[in-house]
């Protein structure tokens, strides 16, 4: 028995006949899945999106109520608004530069391969382009509140707080523990997400892309 | 007539004349009938979907050869990321056997497993090019479907040929 049986094999092999696809299913497949992942995207949007446009709403609505006084909010109603638009601005490059199905191999895996490169970088660099901007945003809304507090503070406030220490206590740990540990979660998990899902597919990736050109 | 009529029109045109690339390429990918089940209906279903983008530029051939491919490599990597464990050969015959010959080409039916199993036990990319190679098809196809150049894709297929035939030899040996 040699290779050309088996090639001769293949050529008679029974393959069967037909469209063999009902089309009314398949696209009530596709209509579930496009559904579905629409439903996921709008819900990522609304998350990244209108949560930093819901805070910078909050921002603004503090900055309205303290008037002029407040007018450093500006810079973190700009930092929360520039992360979000961040995400959107990803969220069309990634629709724009995608490969569809019908790429030939090797583009495609090149492809693959960039994206998640990208990906890693930016969850590798998540401090840079989301957390700093979030914690500067929060630290210029602690700081003005605090100078009006300074300014406006209605009469006995500092007096009721001398008799409550825990209180003042308690807002210190939150901005100096819980905050900080918030944050750290975030940076953590994103560097779990590259080194869990991320470096293992693009080994993969690699791996068939140095299979598509190796000559040995 | 409609785009979405001749859409669907030209898609059970293609599943009518290239129906067999895309059992093939299912055979080749999947180790069980419930995931030749699965990826089958993706290869159609990313077929139905690619059709949109579609311009006549390629053969339909090329064209369908491409997206089966690259959708069966995407899905065989999150395949595997699902079951680690999967083992290469499990069920393969069950899978290559399931719509093929009748009893009294039992020979052939055992060979064609045989190959089918050699095929699934080769890396990614030498798999599609054998696929590509069985079906006859010109190094000048097999680069446009590939992205390679033609030399590339001697060299590429002649390994991948070697391998197969390495694959075969041992099977052969245990017949």
């Amino acid at each position: 028995m040699n290779f050309n049986d088996y090639e001769s094999v293949w050529k008679r092999q029974d393959l069967p006949v037909g469209a063999g696809a009902n089309l009314s299913a398949l696209k009530e497949t596709f209509e579930t899945k496009r559904r579905k992942s629409a439903a996921t995207l709008l819900a990522r949007d609304l998350l990244e999106g209108l949560a930093g446009v819901l805070v910078s709403g909050v921002f603004a609505y503090v900055w309205w109520h303290i008037g002029r006084e407040g007018w450093p909010m500006v810079f973190a109603i700009a930092l929360v608004l520039g992360v979000s638009g961040f995400f959107a601005r990803e969220r069309l490059r990634v629709h724009r530069t995608r490969l569809g199905a019908e790429a030939p191999l090797l583009a495609k895996v090149e492809a693959d391969i960039a994206e998640l490169r990208h990906q890693r970088r930016l969850l590798l660099n998540v401090w840079s382009w989301y957390l700093l901007p979030l914690a500067a945003a929060i630290a210029i809304v602690c700081f003005t509140l605090a100078r009006i507090l300074m300014i406006q503070a209605p009469p006995g406030f500092f007096t009721a707080l001398r008799e409550h220490p825990a209180a003042l206590l308690w807002i210190v740990l939150y901005f100096v523990v819980v905050v900080p540990l918030c944050f750290w979660g975030v940076w953590a998990m994103n560097r779990r997400a590259v080194r869990k899902q991320l470096d293992p597919r693009i080994a993969e990736l690699e791996k068939l892309h140095a299979d598509l050109l190796s000559t040995d | 007539m409609s785009q979405t009529s001749s859409h669907d029109s030209l898609f059970t045109a293609w599943l009518e004349d290239y129906r067999g690339i895309i059992v093939k390429v299912t055979r080749s990918f999947a180790h069980s009938p419930a995931d030749a089940a699965e990826l089958e209906q993706e290869l159609q279903l990313q077929l139905w979907i690619s059709l949109k983008s579609y311009g006549g530029e390629a053969k339909p051939s090329t064209w369908i050869y491409r997206v089966c491919l690259n959708t069966a490599l995407t899905w065989r990597r999150s395949m595997a990321r699902r079951e680690k464990h999967l083992d290469p050969t499990a069920d393969v015959a069950l899978v290559a056997a399931e719509s093929v010959s009748p009893a009294d080409r039992a020979g052939e039916r055992e060979m064609l497993e045989k190959l089918y199993a050699a095929i699934q036990a080769l890396p990614d990319f030498d798999r599609a090019l054998v696929l590509l190679s069985l079906d006859e098809l010109p190094y000048r196809e097999i680069a446009e479907i590939t992205g390679l150049t033609e030399n590339h894709v001697g060299v590429a297929l002649t390994r991948a040929r070697k391998r197969l035939a390495a694959l075969l030899k041992g099977v052969t040996d245990e017949l």
